[in-house]
């Protein structure tokens, strides 16, 4: 295998990154700081939607998660007080409920059945929430005091320990023996079954995990945002930058998705000031493409076109 | 006691408003059953449809039920460039990377429908926009009636080009199985260019309908993409019979909920959702078809 960096230089990076990371809020001024915790956000939904890709499935409808995670945690600190650091892990847990009902209806037949429940799941719940608002808060939101007493260094810390937890549960698939079980369903489920792999069982798994970090960063949002409104966290919007920033990066992979949502973030912030309706245009054209012309995203365009150029001396065979 | 005049009226409106959905879905399960793709851009075919008819209308004061033809054909022109441009190249992938695909030009249409036109909702009203059809104890709008007959005729032009037409008879070929189709010299990629482009031909008269009864807006593709998808599965993907038989099961539960529940008509809204979970818990190969899974 080619490597561009030697083993003792690549740990001597990672530290390095750590030491960057950890101490970034103290330098960083409050807007960056915000940008960042977007940022990382956005990378937890993007490396979540990945782990369910990984089986071949694809989920148009994160957001009824993202909103079930960002809803729970909000209306249980309306309700009870409960403090928001477990308000988030209930709004995990109950995305995670959610999705093996939705998984066990949907999952065992064709994957198009999963998508398009899971884009009308998303709609539904937006209907459901403007339609008891006693309940729900409506269509004029639910808000909440700012997370930590709007101490934006302590968010940023949770945000980092949640992602860390994301990157690190995709590090462990990878190396684990679901990488194969999930790799051989998304190749050809048939020949998945025949193995002895039941496939159902592996996607639903692959939607458990994929629901909690989702619904973990929908808690993480409603607190930090302290406002969130039905249109919003439940919208076609958040369900489509969930697939767009992995896809853009490179699917299947550790790297892809943070780089894809990095880029994304980028792209939307100055096209934000530029178009001020319909800005996600971009989503539609990224898509459209990647599947055309680069169909392993930004990490298969290094691999194969811009990797080699550096390369050319060295690589033998 | 029951109020059977109510009871007829909800029925009649939704088999109305059914003709309307079966007109909305009839080009996704067409595409759907000769090539094997749903197109998440269906509703945005829609749209562009609906956006087409509003502005003949505005700038030209032609009647949306004659620029329905020209609806047609303009889609017809768009949905063959989107096929030979963006689909044709990706017949052979994955599955998923077709769902992408078009999920994809989904999101570009209805942001570039928001540059061009604004989120305002925009309606057609006609010289006979108000008036209505009695008939004893129920009523109709003379609109909606005119949208359920216009769809009519299309589900009967689309059923007569596909049994009695050559290029219809080779798609029904195609639809059966592709590689036998190749073999005894019908040219697939033709056959689904054609597909393709008639499919939208048929979103784009959908979506003259659609300006006249609803308001026209960026989201709306979206929004009947989503009861269409419900009637897709309800029918058993991608059979016309299916199709018609959802659109009706889809309509008139939406004017039942809409009559005998509180606050109903919001409700509607979320009623293909419900009708969706209900089909996959009792018959996922849906209500009308044999299809497999």
């Amino acid at each position: 295998m080619n490597r561009l960096i030697s083993g003792k230089s690549f740990i001597v990076l990672i530290v390095l990154a750590v030491v960057l990371i950890f101490f970034y809020p103290r330098v960083m001024d409050s807007y960056f700081l915000h940008l960042t915790i977007a940022i990382f956000l956005a990378m937890i939904l993007a490396s979540s939607w990945d782990i369910l890709a990984r089986t071949g499935q694809v989920s148009v409808g994160q957001a009824g998660l993202f909103g079930i995670g960002a809803y729970a945690s909000a209306l249980l600190y309306q309700w009870i007080h409960l403090p928001p650091v477990l308000g988030i892990l209930a709004g995990g847990i109950l995305a995670v409920i959610l999705a093996v009902g939705i998984g066990y209806l949907t999952l065992r037949l064709r994957g198009i059945y999963f998508s398009i429940t899971t884009i009308a799941f998303a709609e539904a719940l937006a209907v459901i929430w403007l339609m008891i608002p006693d309940i729900t808060g409506g269509a004029m939101g639910v808000s909440t005091p700012p997370l930590f007493g709007g101490n934006r260094i302590l968010a940023y810390y949770l945000i980092l320990a949640i992602l860390a937890l994301v990157i690190m549960t995709v590090w462990l698939i990878e190396k684990s023996r679901l990488n194969f079980a999930f790799t051989a369903i998304r190749q050809n489920e048939d020949v998945a079954n025949v193995m002895g792999i039941n496939p159902t069982r592996y996607k639903v798994l692959a939607f458990m995990i994929s629901a909690f970090f989702t619904g973990l960063a929908g808690g993480f949002y409603s607190h930090y945002n302290t406002y969130i409104i039905p249109y919003e966290v439940f919208g076609l919007n958040v369900s489509i930058a969930c697939l767009v920033m992995p896809i853009f990066g490179g699917l299947y992979t550790i790297l892809g998705p943070v780089i894809g949502t990095i880029l994304v973030k980028v792209i939307e912030e100055f096209l934000r000031v530029t178009v001020p309706y319909g800005h996600q245009i971009a989503y539609g054209l990224i898509l459209v493409v990647v599947v055309l012309f680069m169909p392993d995203g930004l990490i298969g365009l290094w691999k194969k076109r811009i990797k080699p150029l550096f390369l050319k001396k060295s690589s033998v065979g | 006691m029951v109020d059977w005049a109510s009871l007829l009226q909800s029925l009649a409106n939704g088999i109305l408003i059914a003709g309307l959905y079966a007109a909305v879905t009839l080009g996704l399960t067409l595409v759907l059953g000769v090539m094997g793709i749903v197109n998440f851009a269906h509703g945005e075919l829609i749209m562009l449809g609906a956006y087409s008819s509003f502005w003949l209308f505005t700038l030209l004061g032609i009647d949306p039920l004659l620029s329905l033809a020209l609806s047609g054909v303009l889609l017809f022109f768009i949905g063959t460039g989107i096929y030979r441009f963006t689909i044709w190249p990706i017949m052979k992938d994955p599955p998923l990377n077709q769902l992408l695909l078009t999920l994809g030009l989904s999101i570009f249409f209805q942001n570039l429908a928001m540059i061009l036109w604004k989120t305002d909702s925009r309606t057609i009203i006609t010289s006979y926009s108000g008036m209505s059809l009695d008939l004893g104890i129920i009523h109709f709008g003379l609109t909606r009636m005119i949208t359920f007959l216009i769809s009519v005729v299309l589900t009967v032009l689309l059923v007569v080009f596909l049994s009695k037409t050559k290029p219809g008879r080779a798609m029904q070929a195609v639809s059966e199985n592709n590689t036998a189709s190749w073999l005894i010299g019908i040219n697939v990629e033709k056959t689904y260019l054609l597909a393709f482009g008639v499919a939208a031909a048929l979103a784009g008269a959908a979506g003259a309908l659609v300006s006249t009864v609803m308001y026209t807006f960026p989201m709306v593709g979206f929004k009947l993409s989503l009861k269409a998808f419900c009637i897709l599965v309800i029918g058993g993907l991608g059979n016309i019979p299916g199709t018609l038989f959802g659109s009706l099961i889809l309509g008139i539960t939406e004017s039942f909920v809409g009559t005998y529940i509180p606050e109903g008509s919001g409700w509607a809204e979320g009623i293909s959702f419900v009708l969706l979970i209900v089909i996959l818990i009792i018959k996922p190969t849906g209500l009308a078809g044999t299809r497999r899974e």
